[in-house]
């Protein structure tokens, strides 16, 4: 027999009242730190703080120490130089240009280069963006977000951000996946299960494949341009609000419903529990990332060594520096970031190109197209008319963004 | 017995007594919604390996989310799984709702009281003896961060057996005893 929904509710009244002895509750310190987290006054500058302080440590620690202070110095110190001397073939050779180092042109002449971000070898730039610079960033990003997760601090973040995010649609738990996508938008995109309309999953994988950057692709961007991507992060934010706001009013499925979400309490974090998190998380990292990063250089190599490349480039010229003001060299890193997006921004190093221009590029890799494997995600989580969708988003987003990044840099003379 | 699954509301440690049992690796967060697929292991019961699921959190059996679907769709699909209901001990009345409907449809169930320390602490006190009596089922006090009750919660796993809901509703509300804990 099945009971219906209000005698089951009936039975479990009569249960509890028998089973369940509730005494007088005496606040904690918990119940405090949770107080003062959720309300505005307080929560507010308590979050700015947070997020500050979370990436603070993000750039210290894999910036600064790792990558600066240690992987810099044997990369281009000791293993670029090593693999020029000792790998077979030497300059000019297609497999060593491949494996190694292309080198380039100065005065005519074809030169060795000097750093890993140039050399654009599978060997030396591909395993340089991998371990130098991506690696440190994962570990950082994982490891504060593992303490975040397992203390509970995202759904109070979830209940600051709840007014904000219903203006545009969304529900303040639509935070969740946004945190999770800032690591990897592959499980970012999962998360969005526990969105309740189809409308609003909808919305939130569109806003995290179009907007929100990865773990990988921030150490990059820190990497490359520690001084503009404030900006890049204030370009992104204007877009993930704005074109949610306007997809919340042309996208069909109603009104944002209210979904009542736990806040559960607060818990002490264990080591233990972060260190496993923060090893499933990096260990998924090194078998799908590190592989797809040096695929990405040799299918990049070929394409240059073919002359396809420079096709491509003719090809796409014309929109690129008229509508996008940047020079037909970011081609290479566009065709790049359809596999990773660390190593597609790590490709911009070597062009020549003003800050304005470097901005722009990042921007536009950011926004142009998710990642393979994100979108492989977003077709089996969407059906085909949501996926047109999410796609005409995305290309009017990119014209839109390009154009008046161009329009920016032209009034400002920044070209 | 042929599969375990591991059901309940979201955020009341699944996860957590799914990677102790299992010696597993799902990830496991405070704060609901951290499991929205199904992730599998194995267990050894009296030496014999046995698989175990966890499932993502759902309220209830009526889904509201696409989580929710995966979870109520697993439990049609696995018709002679055993159903280890994990309920959080500081808000056992939630819990409960989705056990009887676990019940209801006709599956061995053992109640897994976790939380128990929070519980505690927040001076709720649990009759689980009673809640034994009452429901027909094993109803175990777990504290899975930490390990608690777990070995007593595998032992006894084999007593689960499928209750009529009726037995329930005639046991309630009968002769109290057994002791608050």
């Amino acid at each position: 027999m099945e009971l219906t929904v209000d005698r089951r509710w009936d039975l479990v009244d009569r249960i509890a009242k028998e089973t369940v002895e509730v005494g007088v509750y005496r606040p904690s310190l918990k119940d405090a730190l949770a107080d003062v987290t959720v309300r505005p006054a307080t929560g507010i500058p308590v979050a700015i703080a947070v997020i500050y302080g979370f990436w603070m440590f993000f750039c210290e620690f894999a910036g600064t120490l790792f990558t600066d202070g240690f992987f810099v110095k044997i990369f281009d110190g000791h293993w670029l130089p090593w693999l020029q001397e000792v790998f077979p073939f030497g300059l000019g050779n297609w497999f060593y240009e491949l494996m190694v180092d292309a080198g380039h042109m100065e005065n005519g002449v074809l030169v060795a280069s000097d750093n890993c971000f140039e050399a654009f070898g599978v060997l030396t730039s591909g395993l340089f963006i991998a371990i130098g610079v991506v690696l440190p960033a994962i570990i950082a990003f994982y490891l504060i977000l593992g303490l975040l997760e397992d203390m509970g601090y995202l759904p109070r973040l979830a209940v600051l951000v709840d007014t904000v995010l219903h203006k545009i649609g969304l529900h303040g738990y639509a935070i969740v996946p946004t945190f999770l996508s800032l690591g990897c938008n592959v499980p970012g995109v999962s998360a969005t299960r526990s969105l309740e309309t189809r409308k609003q999953r909808f919305m939130m994988i569109t806003l995290l494949g179009v907007f929100i950057p990865c773990g990988a692709q921030i150490g990059m961007m820190q990497d490359l341009i520690p001084a503009q991507i404030g900006w890049v992060f204030l370009t992104l934010l204007v877009g993930y609000l704005g074109v949610g706001w306007i997809l919340n009013k042309v996208w069909p499925g109603g009104e944002s419903p209210e979904i009542l979400m736990d806040v559960p309490p607060y818990q002490m974090p264990t080591w233990g529990n972060i260190g496993r998190k923060l090893w499933i998380r990096v260990s998924g990292f090194f078998k799908v990332a590190v592989p797809f990063v040096l695929l990405g250089c040799v299918i990049v190599g070929i394409l240059y060594l073919t002359g396809a490349m420079d096709h491509i480039a003719n090809a796409l010229e014309p929109l690129l520096t008229n509508v996008f003001g940047v020079p037909s060299d970011t081609v290479a890193p566009l065709v790049a970031g359809f596999l990773r997006k660390d190593l597609a921004v790590g490709m911009l190093e070597p062009i020549e190109m003003t800050t304005f221009q470097l901005f722009t590029s990042v921007v536009l890799l950011c926004i142009y197209f998710p990642c393979l494997a994100t979108f492989a995600l977003m077709i089996k989580e969407l059906n085909w008319k949501e996926i047109l969708g999410c796609l005409a988003t995305l290309v009017v987003v990119v014209f839109i963004f390009g154009g008046i990044l161009h329009g920016i840099g032209t009034i400002g003379g920044w070209y | 017995m042929n599969k375990i699954l591991l059901m309940g509301q979201p955020n009341v440690g699944k996860s957590v007594l799914f990677n102790r049992l299992a010696g597993a690796r799902a990830i496991e967060s405070n704060y609901p919604g951290t499991t929205v697929d199904y992730t599998k292991g194995h267990l050894m019961l009296d030496g014999k390996s046995v698989e175990i699921i966890d499932v993502p959190g759902t309220f209830s059996l009526d889904p509201k989310d696409r989580a929710e679907e995966v979870a109520v769709k697993m439990l049609e699909g696995e018709k002679d799984a055993v159903v280890v209901c994990v309920i959080d001990a500081s808000k056992v009345e939630r819990g409960l709702y989705l056990t009887l409907e676990v019940i209801e449809k006709g599956y061995p169930v053992i109640v897994a009281l976790n939380m128990w320390d929070v519980a505690k602490g927040g001076n709720i006190k649990i009759n689980a003896p009673r809640l034994e009596q009452i429901l027909g089922v094993p109803v175990v006090p777990t504290v899975a961060t930490r390990g608690e009750g777990l070995r007593e919660l595998v032992v006894r796993i084999r007593e689960a057996e499928p209750v009529e809901i009726e037995e329930i509703l005639n046991s309630v509300g009968g002769n109290r005893s057994g002791t608050y804990s």
